[in-house]
């Protein structure tokens, strides 16, 4: 009886501290706490020990920030946002699954008082959508997906151009002609990054291929090295990847001795002392404080917006040691074209898998159909859907 | 099919069946000692993300799996105090457990996701240097794949050539009787989960230490669940278990070897064949009457109080 007194009451304490401790800010450190959002009729109880925030914002993240890829990139900006406009609060939270938590996290935050919500991830589209059309005085800007409305916005990179660069590059440093991706889902953008990569190398090394495979999750980090394992073992020798964090891919293609290409943050390289080539990461600092300032301003229009490297979205890291001139020189080409606005990708005739053409001689795959793509170019190996 | 696409595919299988093996083993220690421990996922992934953050702090992987290996061990002690002293049914404590190490390797691995490690020296077994097919970078493997010779020869020999395997596998029979004879239950059992632990941070280590060299929230992706099925493949002998291992880590690295060779099917259904294949090996072995559990398996030992 006595021992069932104490277990019992050792276990409630447990669970309390346990709650307590939960109860906390989930999230990394943020500016003080503020005296509630205006409610005109009620007036404030207590004077707050310092100014409300200009902003509230709130940051969804599917994975962690600190993964070296596309979870550090999307926080790296909201981080500069806090830098250039120092009186915004930012709320974020990480691991938010893309379903009904997403929508429950939104919630929370909007009660905290956010009035611009960043939902970074692909699949946090639709849970965004439902928060917002309960909440027109609440701005959403959601990356890589396509939905808009008066109070949501769609904004992205141009990775395939940031692709087609890098399949020049993985074109000229091959020595088998094959390419490795690996890729998270067979989604339509992450199709176009592997046909403009391929296309990228093929426009240097027509004999390029490019191999697929797919490991079903944004990040299932050891079904990432067992793929990067099974495309070089099929003989590749650069290998890139389209999922979360490029950290699994990169030091196992290290630890085999291949070469590696970078995607989502610039964070990637230190993975790859020797066998780094190149890679992009995504710098939406810029943006996204113009966003804010706009939300603050009160001049916030619903946008579609894909930025690139001339726009200052993405940026592209350094060259690894084993990187020649020659292919440098090149691949400074062709960043060049890229900058300058007169690089044009998917520009037809281009060929799918089977010897369908896609896009004719004379026109150009389109933003919103590179958004929709099932089809893989001729070159590559690997099933689109 | 090349030679060294299969050779490809056995290199993965060894490589992604190592850690699933590790925690096999330690779950057929747990089952013969009459424990079922659902709550290894929770464990793995405790243990994966104290041996990493270990790994990351001291940069030596080496004292990470050390740390991997105690964690799993205060882990399952835990379990056992929930199931062996305070007499819980077993099923809902290893699944409490399971939650419990959710959230714990999440907590524990959080400042250290994109952290970067010094990783394991991978390398040719010494004597395999000179034949060609095996001699290319899929066959270089790190120390604790190498170490699980000696260990399933060690786990054979604990468990049917020893007084405290023979002891173990009486109280999985029937503690009661174990009792009677002169064996103290709880405390094998006690003993028994510790060296699961140990065994389950081991597997862990591997996963992100050796292989993954990275730390993610929920990385092991149901690792613990194949393990407690592989169990019941291997008909609770530590040897089999290698089959077991081998079999589902070969299926992972078949699939994507399909798919690196532009296979037809789409990629959603060729990610179903590790599962679908462990189903069907379940289907076909499952229970024959000569290899059947440990009986008292599952049974909260009472006492004789």
């Amino acid at each position: 009886m006595k021992n069932k007194l104490i277990h019992s009451t050792l276990a409630i304490v447990m669970v309390a501290a346990v709650l307590l401790a939960a109860c906390g800010p989930a999230a990394t450190p943020v500016p003080l706490e503020t005296s509630a959002p205006v409610e005109p009729t009620v007036a404030p109880t207590e004077v707050p020990t310092e100014a409300p925030p200009c902003l509230t914002i709130g940051a969804l993240y599917v994975g962690s920030v600190n993964d070296a890829g596309y979870n550090q990139a999307m926080h790296d900006g909201l981080m500069e946002v806090q830098n250039n406009i120092p009186c915004v609060k930012i709320i974020e939270a990480e691991n938010i699954w893309e379903g009904p938590a997403a929508e429950t996290t939104m919630e929370t935050m909007i009660q905290e008082g956010a009035s611009l919500i960043f939902a970074t991830s692909f699949g946090h589209q639709e849970p965004a959508m439902n928060v917002a059309k309960k909440h027109p005085d609440v701005i959403f800007e959601h990356a890589g997906g396509w939905m808009m409305d008066a109070n949501f916005a769609n904004f992205y990179g141009k990775p395939p151009e940031t692709f087609y660069l890098m399949g020049v590059a993985a074109g000229l440093m091959t020595q088998s002609n094959k390419l490795g991706f690996v890729a998270a889902m067979p989604l339509g953008w992450t199709l176009t990054f592997v046909n403009s990569f391929e296309l990228g190398a093929q426009s240097v090394n027509p004999d390029a291929e490019t191999i697929v495979t797919f490991t079903g999750s944004w990040s299932d980090r050891a079904k990432e090295a067992a793929a990067t394992d099974a495309l070089i073992n099929q003989g590749v020798d650069v290998v890139t990847m389209h999922v979360d964090s490029p950290a699994t891919v990169i030091q196992t293609a290290e630890a085999r001795g291949v070469y590696s290409i970078g995607f989502q943050s610039l964070a990637a390289q230190q993975f790859a002392p020797e066998y780094w080539i190149s890679g992009a990461g995504f710098t939406f600092g810029g943006l996204m404080t113009g966003m804010a300032q706009d939300v603050i301003d009160g001049k916030w229009e619903p946008q579609f917006i894909r930025c690139g490297v001339a726009d200052g979205c993405m940026a592209i890291a350094p060259f690894g040691p084993k990187v020649p001139q020659e292919v440098q020189d090149k691949f400074n080409a062709v960043l060049a074209e890229l900058e300058g606005g007169t690089l044009v990708l998917f520009k037809g005739p281009i060929v799918d898998q089977d010897g369908t053409i896609r896009v004719p001689e004379g026109e150009v795959l389109s933003d919103e159909d590179m958004g929709n793509v099932d089809w893989f170019v001729k070159g590559v190996i690997g099933q689109p859907k | 099919m090349s030679l060294l696409s299969i050779l490809g595919v056995i290199s993965s299988a060894i490589f992604s069946g190592t850690s699933l093996l590790y925690t096999t083993w330690g779950e057929i220690l747990d089952e013969r000692a009459g424990i079922v421990n659902l709550g290894l996922e929770g464990v793995l992934l405790v243990s994966a993300s104290t041996g990493f953050a270990v790994a990351a702090r001291s940069g030596n992987p080496y004292i990470g799996v050390l740390a991997a290996m105690l964690a799993g061990g205060l882990m399952n002690l835990l379990f056992g105090f929930m199931v062996i002293t305070r007499r819980a049914n077993q099923l809902a404590s290893g699944l409490a457990l399971m939650f419990f190490g959710f959230g714990l390797s999440a907590l524990i691995g959080k400042p250290y996701t994109g952290t970067m490690i010094k990783g394991m020296p991978r390398f040719i077994f010494p004597g395999l240097a000179g034949i060609p097919a095996l001699s290319t970078s899929q066959f270089k493997f790190d120390v604790l794949i190498y170490l699980a010779v000696p260990i399933t020869i060690l786990i054979w020999w604990l468990l049917f050539r020893t007084r405290w395997g023979l002891s173990l596998r009486a109280v999985g029979e029937n503690a009661n009787t174990a009792f009677a004879a002169g064996y103290n239950p709880r405390l094998i059992q006690y003993q028994t989960l510790f060296v699961c632990g140990l065994l389950t941070g081991l597997g862990a280590a591997h996963l992100s230490i050796a292989w993954t060299m990275t730390w993610a929230e929920y990385m092991t992706a149901g690792r613990g669940f194949i393990a407690v099925a592989l169990v019941i493949f291997s008909k609770w002998h530590p040897v089999r278990a290698i089959a077991g291992a081998l079999l589902f880590g070969g299926a992972v690295a078949f699939q994507l070897l399909l798919q690196a060779m532009g296979i037809a099917i789409s990629p959603f259904l060729l990610d179903t064949i590790p599962y679908i294949l462990t189903l069907l090996v379940l289907i076909a072995w499952g229970g024959t009457r000569r290899h059947a559990a440990p009986a008292s398996l599952g049974r909260v030992y009472q006492g004789s109080e």
